[in-house]
């Protein structure tokens, strides 16, 4: 189980949390102008990194406030947590351990268990 | 060359010790260029080579695999297998793959160990009463066998269950006998041997790293054993696969997350059906060997480290515990995950894109297994006639940019 | 040879013995003995039958690792597979041998062993192929009852506790390194939890006699004093009976105690606790555990490792057997010699593959003294015996064969760090040249680990290595710890595998994995067959799928995969060590949390009332609703549903509505938010009205309903359905807070600070003037969907007039301290009026004949305002919603989408099934094309006749044609699709 550091009330177990999906999706300003496959961007279509990847969470059993985090997906590892009226940090900030786009990290992916 | 297994095969490899049997399949190098290349060595992936071979004729093809076949969900599952689905085109679908499985074994001449012992879905409220009789009812005008069992008649086929004395009584179940379980790894090993010998090329730890594209169309694969070229490409990878067409530029509506699962230590047989619970989320069934294999929930976060919080073990066996009460001295004997990708209809997609030449086969969710022969045979056909064959055509990808989705949430679990 | 006691062992009572049952028949043990260990003091060492060959399996090990010695515990509600070597004996306990039938001697299953040559790896995936019915009739319920080690336990539904512990660091292991690492942390400002899965802290110290002396003193002494000196440390904490099972992310440990070591469980009472354990350090300090020999018969009762053989005579005092055979292929074997001499206990040979010139000296010294017979470059070849060994043959440089008479032969293959846990932890191994073995290389977490589970075989490295691994915790250095051993400081071992067979027959089996019967030649077939990497040939053999993982041979395997395939064994690579370490109990794992703490029952203020009044309860989520309520006891759910019916159109009924969800909404900006949140629009809404509104999810599907009350523009109440008020609520605040976090609104569940009552039928009005006759209830003063603020006795409350009967209808609002006094009011002035309680089955019929949906029964996820015919709900000045953009998509505007109507059976006299579908023909061969289903369907007592509500394709258009429906009987009956209204039509009732 993860521990996540709830900008307001500080680290707590997962089983607190409930994650909200991808962060820094906005809803279109003028959803009827849009075409429909953009409009289906928003509703359906979501990032799905292997690595570094911004995602929302709420404190749902503590103080109810949503924020985000970036973690690695594949070592879960989170690297930042920040409040949603926070800027997006930029990728640059964080280094993605990952050297093919679906390989594995050679230590905490679980997959290699021993070193060559 | 055809490897003919039976109790003959056995006793002539018996004398000789053991010591003449084939290579199930080859370990080739990558050829430059294929007719087709299929990227992932699952059940899936294995079965529509196999497909393409056997009904398509398309033999000069190669399934590229990352790690060791059958090593993800197919090897990592409760190998749940029913066809009881609550809207036509997922029941047309999982039925065709039912039929298949129905003949898997003698098809590949290798025992997949199909076990028809029939798949119970518990209620356990009134709302899963309704949800489960509308199933009941769509099934049985589909033609597939599923009917509604009552509280007396599921304590004759379970009698180790506690029906009364819970939080949540169990009130009636659907039941489909001609539902069960397999031997999961099989099922990937008897579809690589078949496919292997039909020629094509099964490579291992050959992991993709960007689809190729040129002018809108499908020309090969970059891979960590140099590029394959094909104008064709299937990519069959759960939870790597929106990962996988990203690098052609194609979003896929795919999330993975981890799902985990156990077994318990082996005893002799105590239940003798497949039991699920979606209320309070317990699934079980009993392998040949006589470990307990029960299903877990997914984590609520995307994830590819094919492992998820403890947390959740607890949930499901405190859930079994409640139902079964002589499961409390048993004793968790492994738990493992694996990284489901999961549609937002909690239906596949086994679909053509907007560029000539890749396809993909993906989005199964917590219930790919069962499908496997099914979706194999279906995509199979999709790749070799570029198109979908009729019934994985709702299956497709501009379904979630129309709306017409195929929403197998099943009735939304909200009670008044 | 015999077993005999070693007195000398402080850690078992010899002054008290146990009786136990072994089989049925009555054996004594002492204090402190596990069932192994008392097993082996009464000469018994065939336990057990093997999983597939059902050949006879004895007490191979002195621990967790042990692969054959399980039994079930009769006493303790049949446990199966419990091992033998940890679980200690107590007065009267029962215990039996599994895997056999009808007895452990006369054992049916073991004709498996003569049909062994056919069933090798692979076996049922080969065969019992045809005919096609057979597997499920004939082949598969002999394989299942074959397979399966002891049998299913007894119910049990103890509660066991969970524990939390969080710290700065945690010590997974007690023996000598740990405790090392424990004393610089004496006075430390650290907390510290150490966890030892025996009952005994000391591990080598007390397992074997290897270590005499530590700074001069005697190695018990020091351990002593050692544990004196922790004691007076209060930053340190220690477990022990404790085994750390799982190493999860974070360094999440989970750890099971057993809480009855050595006594029988008391029923109802907790005998293991599952501990929960954060630590920003974990110091793995788990030990190491010994490997087996692969040869001829390597599994026959009498094999035994030497480091248990010597654990048996130190740490359980008893000598296995006076005379056994030693067979080792490194120096840990030395101090097994040396305690046996010490005993007088002379070994009848040691046998040694390594060659003579490089044995230890202080070896060849024991041995020359006490003229033990040497054979060295030598192998065991194999052994024979039917139920124990009878003799071994010893094969040396030369090939000759040298047999000796013996039962008992101890082995060492050499020494594996015990690398489970940090593997689990995502951490990485490295082979290690000099010791043949894996051991941890790079973290992936705070993890640090130390002794012998860290590679440190030498005990002169020990202190030094701690120091370093800790330095940067700023603790008391240990410097160099001075030990005198009965051991070399030079671990020198020499490659062995496996020993080639001399005798080719098909029925001679050396064994890899003990447990699932995996022979050397099935991991030899798997490569041949294909099966070259080791997760396959883990899967294909089931090598280390047992219940002891393959704790003793799991390496060996490696080896000889490697020598085959030529590969170097770091190229093999292992499986994935899958967590537990050890099988784990489900009532553990289960904790508190079950039966009548499974999920907490809501319950309203009126809840006893209604238990009082006969009520029916169901459950709605975790809500206990009453569903109907019994008159008189003998009356059915149809009876009481059709008579609540009826009288609450004739008269009047109160429904408790306290559980349906309700929202506060406040802030400047409520009013903007609430049209983005509802399809409705509440902008020309006046205050003090309300609106029954609708949700969707941004796909445009129906989401929840309920009835919006608007106090201001700044202030709204939401009610939500009953199950979906959490939902509900997460969606507002999602939105609120991150999509338009400019947006000045607050909030606030109110479920519980109000308790509804619905009251309606033709005398509601009359009934509530007389509980309060300050308010004037007429029509035009009191119109339909206005509400406003009252007083009951001294507590504020709401009254809305509002139905979903379609009779005129008030919904109160109360707090809950004073809900019971009002419901008890309200029947007291409605008694004149004909005033019942009616559930929810009843307010279900009651909506439905007019046509009101349920959200989540009418609807599905799939289902749109338009589909349900509420387009006049849709505020068509909004230029934004949730849902809105979806609803004009090419699959949403489609006009035959799936609508809803009304059906009912044209021969009144058949019945409507919820959920069967709506099929165009009378013929009932499926496939069936079906129109789509039934949502609700009632037999009305006010229409006096079946009715539904259905949800099909094309719907609107088919209204006023016929159709036909299914059943559950197979047949089909036809009805007529209506409009989905069936009682007064024109709402008089309601508006009256």
């Amino acid at each position: 189980m993860l521990i996540i550091n709830c900008p307001y009330c500080g680290p707590r177990d997962q089983c607190e949390f409930t994650n909200g999906g991808e962060a820094h999706v906005t809803r279109p300003k003028n959803p009827e102008n849009i075409s429909d496959q953009m409009w289906a961007e928003y509703v359906f279509f979501r990032s799905n990194p292997k690595g570094i990847y911004y995602e929302r969470w709420v404190h749902s059993h503590g103080c109810k406030k949503w924020f985000n985090s970036v973690r690695d997906t594949s070592t879960d590892e989170i690297i930042k947590v920040y409040k949603i009226i926070d800027k997006k940090p930029l990728p640059k900030e964080f280094k993605n351990k990952i050297k093919t786009p679906s390989g594995e990290p050679k230590v905490g992916s679980g997959n290699f268990t021993v070193k060559k | 060359m055809k490897r003919k297994y039976s109790i003959f095969s056995i006793l002539k490899n018996a004398i000789s010790g053991h010591e003449n049997w084939q290579k199930m399949w080859r370990s080739p190098e990558p050829k430059k260029s294929y007719d087709a290349v299929i990227i992932g060595g699952g059940g899936h992936g294995l079965g529509t080579a196999y497909y393409l071979a056997k009904e398509h004729g398309l033999t000069n093809i190669a399934v590229i695999e990352k790690g060791w076949l059958g090593g993800g969900n197919t090897g990592r599952n409760t190998t749940i297998i029913r066809s009881n689905y609550l809207w036509d085109e997922s029941a047309g679908l999982y039925e065709h793959s039912l039929k298949l499985w129905e003949t898997l074994t003698q098809e590949l001449n290798y025992n997949v160990m199909f076990s028809q012992r029939g798949v119970m879905n518990l209620a356990h409220n009134e709302h899963d009463i309704k949800e489960i009789k509308r199933r009941v009812s769509a099934n049985t005008l589909n033609g597939i066998d599923s009917k509604w069992v009552s509280k007396e008649e599921i304590q004759k086929i379970v009698p180790i269950m506690n029906t009364d004395n819970l939080r949540y009584p169990v009130l009636g179940a659907s039941f489909q006998p001609r539902g069960g379980v397999a031997r999961h790894d099989t099922v990937a090993w008897g579809f690589a041997m078949r496919a292997d010998e039909m020629g094509v090329d099964i490579i291992q730890n050959c992991e993709a790293h960007k689809i190729l594209i040129e002018n809108g169309k499908t020309i090969g694969v970059e891979t960590s054993k140099g590029i394959i070229k094909s104008k064709k490409i299937g990519i069959v990878a759960s939870g790597h696969t929106s990962i996988l067409a990203e690098t052609a530029g194609i979003r896929l509506p795919l999330q993975s997350k981890p799902l985990q699962a156990l077994v318990s230590e082996p005893i002799k047989p105590v239940i003798n059906t497949v039991v699920m619970s979606n209320a309070i989320h317990a699934y079980v069934s009993q392998s040949d060997k006589g470990e307990l294999v029960i299903g877990a929930g997914t984590d609520g976060y995307n994830s590819f480290t094919q492992r998820g919080g403890f947390d959740v073990i607890e949930d499901t066996i405190r859930a079994m515990v409640e139902l079964y009460p002589c499961f409390g001295k048993m004793k968790m004997l492994r738990q493992w995950g694996g990284i489901v990708d999961i549609c937002p209809d909690a239906s596949p997609i086994i679909s053509k894109c907007d560029i000539e030449g890749l396809y993909f086969n993906c989005g199964w969710g917590t219930g790919g297994f069962k499908a496997t022969p099914g979706s194999a045979n279906v995509f199979a056909h999709t790749v070799a006639k570029d198109e979908p064959h009729a019934i994985n055509a709702a299956f497709n990808l501009d379904r979630f940019v129309t709306g017409k989705l195929v929403d197998e949430h099943g009735a939304a679990a909200v009670a008044h | 040879m015999q077993s005999k006691d070693n007195k000398n062992s402080s850690f078992i009572l010899f002054h008290q013995s146990i009786n136990f049952f072994f089989d049925g028949v009555k054996y004594k043990g002492f204090k402190g003995d596990t069932i192994a260990s008392a097993l082996i003091r009464n000469n018994i060492n065939f336990v057990g039958r093997s999983f597939k060959y059902h050949r006879p399996r004895g007490i191979y090990t002195c621990g967790i690792e042990e692969p054959n010695a399980l039994v079930q515990i009769i006493s303790e509600y049949g446990e199966p597979n419990t091992r033998a070597t940890i679980k200690e004996i107590y007065e009267g306990m029962e215990v039996e041998s599994q895997n056999r039938w009808p007895s452990l001697d006369y054992d049916f299953g073991s004709i498996n062993s003569l049909l062994s040559p056919l069933f090798t790896a692979g076996f049922y995936n080969k065969t019992f192929m045809r005919p096609r019915g057979f597997w499920k009739k004939v082949y598969e319920p002999i394989i299942r009852k074959a397979a399966g080690l002891g049998k299913p336990p007894q119910p049990y539904r103890t509660k066991s506790t969970h524990f939390h512990h969080h710290v700065d660091v945690a010590i997974v292991g007690g023996g000598l390194s740990a405790l090392l690492a424990l004393k610089s942390f004496i006075g430390s400002e650290y907390q510290v939890l150490l966890i030892e899965k025996d009952s005994n802290l000391g591990g080598i110290l007390n397992n074997s006699n290897k270590i005499s002396k530590i700074f001069g003193k005697e190695s018990s002494l020091w351990l002593k004093e050692t544990l004196e000196e922790i004691s007076t440390s209060s930053n340190i904490k220690i477990l022990t009976n404790t085994l750390v099972t799982n190493y999860n992310y974070i360094n999440h440990l989970i750890a099971i105690e057993d809480l009855v070591v050595g006594t029988k469980p008391l029923e109802n009472i907790p005998d293991q606790v599952l501990h929960k354990i954060r630590a920003d350090q974990v110091i793995l300090a788990n030990g190491h555990i010994e490997r087996l020999i692969s040869f001829r018969n390597n599994d026959l009762p009498g094999v035994m490792l030497a480091s248990s053989f010597e654990k048996y005579i130190e740490r359980y005092g008893v000598i296995p057997d006076v005379n056994p055979v030693i067979f080792s292929n490194n120096s840990s074997t030395l101090s097994l010699l040396k305690t046996l001499v010490d005993l007088s206990c002379k070994p009848q040979a040691y046998i040694d593959s390594r060659p003579g010139n490089k044995l230890e000296k202080d070896l060849l010294n024991v041995i020359h003294e006490n003229n033990i017979p040497l054979f060295t470059n030598a192998k065991i070849e194999g052994c024979q015996g039917k139920k124990k060994i009878e003799e071994v043959s010893v094969r040396d440089s030369k090939g000759n064969i040298t047999k000796i008479k013996t039962n008992k032969l101890c082995i060492s293959g050499g020494l594996n760090p015990d690398v489970h846990l940090f593997t689990q932890s995502k951490g990485v191994l490295i082979w290690d040249d000099q010791y043949l073995t894996f051991k941890p290389d790079t973290p992936f977490q705070n993890t640090i680990v130390i002794g012998s589970a860290g590679g440190i075989f030498n005990y002169g490295d020990l202190g030094k290595d701690i120091d370093k691994k800790l330095k940067f915790l700023n603790l008391k250095q240990l410097g160099k710890i001075e030990f005198d051993l009965i051991e070399s400081n030079d671990f020198f071992i020499e490659k062995l595998w496996e020993v080639k067979h001399e005798k080719k027959s098909p029925w001679s089996k050396s064994f890899i994995d003990l447990q699932n019967d995996v022979t050397t030649n099935d991991l030899r077939q798997g490569i041949k067959e294909g099966f070259d990497r080791i997760e396959h040939l883990k899967r294909f053999t089931t090598n280390s799928m047992g219940t002891d993982q393959g704790k003793i041979s799991s390496i060996n395997a490696l080896g000889i995969v490697s020598e085959i395939l030529k590969k170097k064994i770091s190229e093999v690579g292992t499986t994935i060590y899958r967590p537990p370490y050890a099988p784990l109990s489900f009532s553990s794992i289960a904790g508190r949390n079950t039966y009548e703490f499974y999920d907490p029952e809501r319950k309203t203020p009126i809840h006893e009332w209604h238990k009082k009044n006969g009520a029916v309860f169901e459950d709605v989520g975790q809500w206990k609703r009453p569903w109907y309520f019994e008159s008189k006891p003998d009356e059915s759910f149809e009876e009481a549903v059709q008579r609540e019916s009826l009288h609450v159109r004739k008269y009047a009924g109160v429904l408790d509505g306290s559980t349906l969800g309700k929202i506060e909404i406040k802030g400047r900006d409520a009013l903007e938010f609430m049209n983005l949140i509802y399809t409705n629009s509440f902008s020309k809404m006046k205050p003090m009205t309300a609106r029954y509104a609708l949700m969707l999810k941004e796909d445009g599907m129906v989401m929840d309903d309920g009835i919006v009350s608007k106090i201001s523009n700044e202030h709204f109440i939401a009610t939500t359905t009953t199950g979906g008020a959490a939902n509900v609520l997460s969606h507002m605040e999602e939105f609120a807070q991150t999509e338009w976090p400019h947006l000045n609104v607050y909030l606030n569940s109110v479920t519980e600070q109000f308790c509804t009552f619905n009251i309606s039928g033709p005398n509601s009005r009359s009934i509530l003037k007389k509980v309060f006759k300050d308010i004037n209830f007429d029509n035009q003063n009191f119109p339909f969907m206005t509400f406003g603020n009252y007083k009951y006795i001294d507590s504020k409350i709401n009254i809305l007039r509002a139905s979903f009967t379609g009779e005129i209808g008030y919904e109160i609002y109360v707090s809950p301290s004073m809900a019971l006094a009002l419901w008890e009011d309200l029947f007291r002035f409605g008694e004149d009026h004909g005033l019942i309680a009616y559930g929810t089955e009843t307010m279900h019929l009651l909506r439905a004949e007019k046509g009101y949906i349920i959200v989540g029964q009418d609807t599905d996820g799939s289902v749109t305002p338009y589909d349900l015919g509420l387009e006049w709900m849709i505020g068509k000045n909004k230029e934004d919603f949730i849902g809105k953009r979806s609803l004009s998509r090419p699959d949403t505007i489609r006009n035959d989408r799936k609508q809803l109507v009304g059906v009912i059976p044209t021969d009144k006299k058949n019945i409507i099934e919820e959920g069967q579908h709506i099929i165009l023909s009378r013929n009932y061969k499926p496939p069936i094309k079906m129109l789509g289903h039934v949502t609700s369907s009632y037999m009305s007592p006010n229409l006096n006749h079946s009715f539904g509500m259905a949800v099909i394709q094309d719907g609107k258009k088919l209204i006023n044609s016929k159709a036909y429906i299914s059943s559950s009987k197979g047949e089909s009956f036809e009805v007529e699709i209506i409009k989905p209204i069936f009682f007064d039509k024109n709402n008089e009732r309601l508006m009256s």
